[in-house]
């Protein structure tokens, strides 16, 4: 049956009033969807905190980052983050270099990610 | 001679001691006898000690001797090992031992994920599902070389009046990873391709609703059989980094042989033809490539953007191209804040309609109430989620769906999912539903 056909019978009416409570309903869904980000961007913009008054000029290179500190930036991107623990060492060698070419990781922060796994495995 | 006589008679008297005539008392007699006696008994006694000490001294000295006897027998027994181990060590080098676990050469471990759930769609009944189960296996051959494989498993009811149901178990990719070095990986085999980043980062229990999006689906080649060349190369030290994927496959092809746009297929060329041929189906690969790049501000805030798209032929003849381009997205701001989407356009000639041009987007966010900081059990376990989606085939159809829904964190790895999906359809199959969905990932 054809969404815009309306008949002589008044049954078109009785479609398009099913049409135009779907469209209310999807659009309500969009605004929920619009609502959601909107609280989640203001929440989590609220959380970061205001910038630094008085902003110091850098006067060293930044340092590099830590195994851990890549390991944050990285390993809940996509998914729940995974402790350490979880595995062995052996294991998580295997499994970083899967997580290496999925996620196309620089080697050299891959290195250091898996030092860390490696070291706080426990086992 | 009598003068001679008496004189030595005179000097001998005078040499001769005089004779004592003193008188001694019986007391100082039996004192002076007592005196020897203790005197005597003393001398035994210490006759006696040093008998015993004699004795005891002839055993050390025995035992002295017998110790520097052994001590002759180990040093001569050392120095016959030394001899042979020398002696062995030029003739056969050590083997090499692993000094711990981490330095085992190989390593097999399955990955992957399942999903179990409750639909209910409107008009239907409501049924539980076994929605996937999708082991990934990984080999380790080496500090450089990996192989992984994955599979997909759904289980069907049979046709009408035949009972029971088939299982169907599916290669979803398999492919050989040489990282050759820290900004390159050579792969090759069934690839996931690179063609936005929901297939290779969003499938399974990584994807927050249980649906996947309605134009990755639709417009996307989830997989190609060919080859491929992909890393990231670091912009300082910051953490920022470009990545890349470049690959060429065998490309979409026509179901029939035909240029006629309800034959085309995304995922039926993998190079053995049913008649066990080897051969593409058509003339020439298709090559793809993705570009991005990963702004992290620090941990748990990032922006990553890339581009990437694909094109080669698709009919048997060759006379008809298939193009596809993606824009990708992904936001965190914060631990518990998370947006991403794809906008999608896949363009392709054909024999009975002409050109042929589909697009779709999604986005979709989702936030972790642990944020709100409320220190409640079950809500510092809850994310709220919610995505958009649009398609338009191309071909008549365009499918606008709102889904909104929760994820539950039973832990980091077991979720209990739920969303209702409201779509709005010219495709009357597309009809409302609720989806309760248990998820592991191992």
């Amino acid at each position: 049956m054809e969404i815009d056909d309306l008949g002589a019978d008044g049954n078109g009416t009785t479609v398009n009033s099913m049409v135009m409570k779907k469209q209310k309903v999807v659009s309500w869904g969009g605004w929920a969807l619009a609502a959601v980000c909107l609280i989640g961007l203001g929440l989590s913009l609220a959380k970061a905190g205001p910038p630094d008054q008085k902003a110091e000029p850098q006067k060293s290179a930044p340092r590099k980052l830590t195994g851990a500190e890549l390991y944050s930036m990285h390993c809940n991107r996509c998914h729940p983050e995974r402790y350490p623990t979880e595995r062995t060492a052996a294991q998580w060698k295997t499994i970083m270099l899967h997580m290496q070419v999925r996620a196309n990781i620089p080697g050299s922060q891959a290195k250091l990610i898996l030092q860390y796994l490696q070291e706080n495995s426990g086992r | 001679m009598i003068f001679g006589l008496l004189a030595a008679g005179c000097i001998t008297g005078m040499e001769l001691p005089p004779r004592a005539a003193a008188e001694v008392s019986d007391a100082d007699f039996n004192a002076l006898k007592e005196t020897v006696q203790k005197l005597a008994d003393q001398l035994h006694s210490l006759q006696q000690t040093n008998l015993i000490e004699e004795q005891t001294h002839e055993k050390d000295v025995q035992e002295l001797q017998q110790l520097q006897a052994k001590l002759a027998e180990t040093q001569q027994t050392a120095a016959d090992a030394e001899q042979k181990t020398v002696a062995a060590a030029q003739t056969q080098p050590l083997p090499r031992v692993p000094i711990d676990e981490a330095t085992v050469n190989h390593n097999f471990q399955i990955l992957g994920d399942a999903e179990f759930q409750y639909d209910k769609a409107s008009g239907q009944k409501g049924s539980f599902l076994l929605a996937d189960f999708a082991p990934i296996f990984l080999y380790r051959g080496g500090d450089n070389i990996l192989f992984e494989a994955g599979f997909d498993t759904t289980i069907q009811n049979n046709a009408t009046n035949s009972p029971g149901y088939t299982t169907t178990f599916n290669l979803s990719f398999a492919q050989l990873d040489y990282v050759m070095n820290d900004y390159m990986t050579l792969c090759a085999g069934e690839l996931l391709l690179p063609l936005g980043t929901y297939t290779e980062r969003g499938a399974g229990w990584l994807n927050k609703i249980p649906d996947d999006p309605l134009a990755v689906d639709a417009l996307l080649p989830g997989s190609g059989v060919g080859a491929e060349l992909r890393g990231g190369i670091p912009l300082g030290d910051a953490g920022k980094f470009i990545n890349y994927s470049v690959y060429g496959v065998n490309g979409p092809s026509s179901a029939d042989g035909t240029g006629n746009a309800g034959a085309l297929d995304l995922g039926g060329n993998v190079g053995l033809r049913s008649d066990d041929a080897v051969a593409n189906l058509h003339s020439d690969p298709s090559g793809g490539a993705r570009l991005g790049i990963f702004l992290p501000f620090k941990p748990h805030y990032d922006l990553e953007l890339g581009i990437s798209g694909q094109s080669g032929e698709w009919d048997n003849a060759g006379t008809h191209l298939w193009s596809a381009g993606v824009f990708d997205a992904a936001l965190h701001l914060g631990p518990n804040f998370e947006a991403k989407g794809e906008y999608i356009q896949t363009r392709f000639g054909s024999d009975d309609l002409g050109q042929i041009s589909q697009h779709g987007w999604w986005a979709q966010a989702g936030y972790k109430l642990a944020g709100l900081n409320l220190e409640l059990p079950v809500i510092n376990d809850l994310e709220m989620v919610a995505r958009y989606d649009f398609l338009n085939d191309g071909l008549g159809t365009k499918t606008q769906r709102c889904t909104t829904g929760f994820i539950y964190y039973i832990t980091n790895t077991l979720l209990f999912e739920g969303d209702y999906e409201f779509l709005h359809s010219n495709d009357p199959s597309q009809v409302n539903q609720l989806i309760l969905q248990l998820s592991y990932g191992f």
